[in-house]
C-alpha cells in the first residue's frame, strides 16, 4: 500500500475534524451541563491559549526541544542495536527480552536513578525521553531488517555479496520503510517521555516546559489552563510528527526511488 | 449513509454523556437504630492513600460512630491526581477530605465545596533539611537543592517570603531517596510521616514546619459541598459529629485502626503510623473541648495569603464561604 500523497486533503480533512471536534465538545457541555470545573468549554480553553501564548510558545518550545533531542538518539540507539540484532539470531534471541524492558519499565521507579546518575534538569528529561521512545524504533527496524525477500538475497549471495554489501545494499533500503513507521510511533512517545520526565527531573525554577505546566495547573485545579496545556502537548506532537512525514518522503526517495 | 452513521455515532456519544448526569439525589434519611438497610449510603473521598492523616476517618467507621448516626459510608482511598474538589463539588460524592487551600482554590473555579470539620488544626506541611548543612530556620534555606510541588499553594508561598539564595528548585517525585543521598539537599514533607522515614534510614533531620513563617492552613479537614450543606443540613450535621468522634477516638487510641489502615495500605510500617499519631496529636486540639472546630481568621488569613501569591483572585473567594460549623 502505497502512503497518502500530500495534497489539500492532507490540510482540509483535519481541519474538518477539528471543527467537528470542538462543535462535539460544545455540545457535550450544553447537554450533560458538565460544570467548566471538569470540562472547561471550547471558547474558555481558546482564550486562555491566546492570552498566555508567549508563555506557551516558550514552554512548548522547551519540552519540544527536549522530546527532538531524546527522539534522536532513540532513532541512533535503535537503529545501532537493530543492526546488532539483524546480523546474527543468537543476538536477537539473547537481546530482545531486554529491549522490552525499555517498553514496560515504569518512569517512577527509575527516576531517582536517573537523576542520580544525570542530575536534575535537562540532560535526565532527556534520558528518560529515550527510554520511553526507543522500543518502537528497535523492534520496527529489526523487523524490517530481517524481513528480507528471499529471491534478492538468493540473487545477492549467487553474485558473491559480501555480509556488508547486503546489510547496506538490500536490509538497510527494505527496512527504511519500517523504521519510518517505528519513527512515527516513537515521536509521540518522545513528547510524552518529555512531559513525564518533566514531572520528575525537570528544573522548574524559570526553565519550565509543558509538563510543569500541566502539574501547576492540576495543582491549582485550573481545569482551563489544563486543557489549554494538553492542548498545546497536542500540537507539538502533530509538529513532530510531520516533521517526521516529511524528512520520511524525503529519505524514501533516497533509498528507495520512492515517494 | 456514511453520513448518517456519523450522525448516528454522534448522538450516541452525547446521549451516552448526558445519561451519566440523570443521578438520584434524594437520600433516604433513615432512623437511628442498627438496621443497616435502612442507613443513608454516603461516600467519603480521601486525598491520598489511607495513611495516619485519614485515622479518625477509619476510627468512626470502625467503632461504629457512622453507624450510630444512621449513616453507612463506604472510604474510597484516593491518591496522586484524584480529583476529589471536583468529585465533590459536583456531587458524585457526599464527602472528602482536603487540606484547607484547596477549598478556595476549588471554589475560585466554581467548584463550590465547604469545610464542615477540621481534625488537624495546626498545619504539618514542612521542609525536611540535613542537620549537617546548619540551617536552622526557614528563612536561612540557602545553597542547597529544594525538592518541591511549584505551583503549590505553600511552595509559592515560600518563594515568596522567603530569599531562598542559591537555592534551586527541583520537582519532587514522592520520595527521600535524593535527600538521603546528599546533605545539601531539602524537600518538602509531612511531619508526621518523612522525618520518621529519614531517621529510619540514618539520616541527621532538622524539620523546618512552614507554619512558622506564617502559612498555617488546617489539614485533614471534613467537606462537602455547598449543594448537600443547604439541601441535607441534618446529613452533614451527622456526618461531621461522626468524624469528630472517629478522630478523638483515633487520636487516644489508634491500635486497632492503624491495623485496618495497614491492612488496606501495605506500604505503611507499622511504625511511620504509631510515629504518625504521635506527630499529629500536639497538632491538633484535642485536649480542648473545642476540637475539629475552626476560626474565620484563619479562613481569612489563607484567602489573603492565597490572594497575595496570585493563586486566586482578589474578591473571588469569601472566607466565610469557606467553612461552616456543621453541629
Amino acid at each position: 500500500m502505497k502512503e497518502d500523497r500530500f495534497s489539500w486533503k492532507t490540510i482540509v480533512l483535519p481541519l474538518l475534524v477539528l471543527v467537528l471536534t470542538i462543535a462535539l465538545w460544545q455540545a457535550i457541555i450544553v447537554v450533560s451541563g458538565l460544570e467548566p470545573y471538569i470540562l472547561p468549554g471550547p471558547w474558555d480553553v481558546g482564550k486562555t491559549m491566546w492570552l498566555r501564548l508567549d508563555a506557551f510558545l516558550l514552554y512548548t518550545l522547551r519540552t519540544g526541544m527536549v522530546a527532538v533531542s531524546g527522539f534522536l538518539i532513540s532513532v541512533v540507539l535503535g537503529v545501532s542495536v537493530s543492526l546488532l540484532f539483524s546480523q546474527s539470531s543468537i543476538v536477537r534471541q539473547s537481546g530482545y527480552p531486554f529491549a522490552i524492558f525499555f517498553q514496560t519499565v515504569p518512569i517512577v521507579a527509575v527516576a531517582p536513578l536517573v537523576i542520580a546518575i544525570f542530575g536534575y534538569g535537562v540532560l535526565s528529561v532527556i534520558v528518560v525521553t529515550t527510554m520511553i521512545s526507543l522500543f518502537p524504533i528497535i523492534t520496527a527496524t529489526t523487523t524490517g531488517l530481517i524481513t528480507v525477500d528471499q529471491g534478492l538475497l538468493d540473487l545477492f549471495r549467487v553474485n558473491k555479496a559480501t555480509r556488508w554489501q547486503i546489510l547496506w545494499k538490500l536490509q538497510f533500503p527494505g527496512a527504511i520503510r519500517y523504521l519510518l513507521t517505528g519513527m512515527k510511533t516513537s515521536a509521540g512517545l518522545a513528547v510524552v517521555g518529555a512531559i513525564v520526565g518533566e514531572y520528575f527531573a525537570g528544573l522548574s525554577s524559570g526553565h519550565q516546559g509543558l509538563g510543569y505546566f500541566i502539574l501547576e495547573s492540576k495543582n491549582q485545579i485550573n481545569t482551563t489552563s489544563l486543557f489549554a496545556g494538553t492542548i498545546f502537548c497536542t500540537l507539538l506532537g502533530v509538529v513532530v510528527f510531520a516533521t517526521i512525514s516529511l524528512l520520511g518522503r524525503l529519505l524514501l526517495s533516497r533509498w528507495t526511488g520512492e515517494g | 449513509m456514511k453520513r448518517m452513521l456519523l450522525l448516528g455515532l454522534l448522538l450516541v456519544a452525547i446521549a451516552s454523556v448526558g445519561g451519566c448526569q440523570t443521578k438520584d439525589d434524594t437520600y433516604h434519611t433513615g432512623p437511628i437504630d442498627n438496621d443497616p438497610s435502612a442507613r443513608t449510603d454516603v461516600k467519603l473521598v480521601l486525598n491520598w492513600f489511607p495513611e495516619a492523616e485519614h485515622g479518625g476517618f477509619y476510627a468512626a467507621q470502625l467503632n461504629g460512630y457512622f453507624a450510630e448516626e444512621g449513616l453507612n459510608v463506604e472510604i474510597i482511598p484516593g491518591g496522586p491526581g484524584s480529583p476529589v474538589i471536583q468529585q465533590v463539588a459536583r456531587g458524585s460524592i457526599e464527602f472528602g477530605v482536603a487540606t484547607a487551600d484547596q477549598i478556595p482554590l476549588g471554589r475560585a473555579q466554581g467548584a463550590n465545596v465547604v469545610a464542615t470539620m477540621a481534625a488537624i488544626d495546626q498545619s504539618p506541611r514542612c521542609f525536611l533539611v540535613h542537620k549537617e548543612s546548619g540551617i536552622e530556620s526557614l528563612e536561612g534555606l540557602k545553597n542547597v537543592t529544594l525538592a518541591m510541588n511549584s505551583g503549590r499553594a505553600f511552595s509559592e508561598y515560600l518563594k515568596k517570603h522567603v530569599p531562598l539564595e542559591n537555592v534551586r528548585i527541583v520537582p519532587y517525585d514522592g520520595s527521600i531517596a535524593a535527600f538521603l543521598r546528599d546533605k545539601n539537599f531539602a524537600q518538602q514533607g509531612y511531619e508526621f510521616s518523612e522525618p520518621f522515614l529519614a531517621k529510619q534510614q540514618g539520616a541527621n533531620v532538622k524539620v523546618l514546619p512552614i507554619r512558622a513563617i506564617g502559612y498555617n492552613p488546617y489539614a485533614s479537614l471534613l467537606f462537602t459541598s455547598d449543594k448537600l450543606k443547604n439541601d441535607q443540613p441534618e446529613l452533614v450535621a451527622k456526618m461531621t459529629r461522626a468524624c469528630r468522634k472517629g478522630w478523638q477516638a483515633y487520636l487516644d487510641d489508634p491500635q486497632e485502626t492503624n491495623k485496618h489502615l495497614q491492612s488496606l495500605n501495605p506500604e505503611l510500617t507499622p511504625g511511620v503510623l504509631e510515629f504518625g499519631v504521635k506527630a499529629i496529636v500536639p497538632l491538633t486540639t484535642v485536649k480542648e473541648g473545642n476540637f475539629g472546630q475552626m476560626q474565620l481568621d484563619r479562613w481569612k488569613t489563607l484567602v489573603e495569603q492565597l490572594v497575595e501569591v496570585g493563586l486566586i483572585e482578589k474578591d473571588a473567594v469569601k472566607p466565610e464561604d469557606c467553612f461552616f460549623e456543621a453541629s
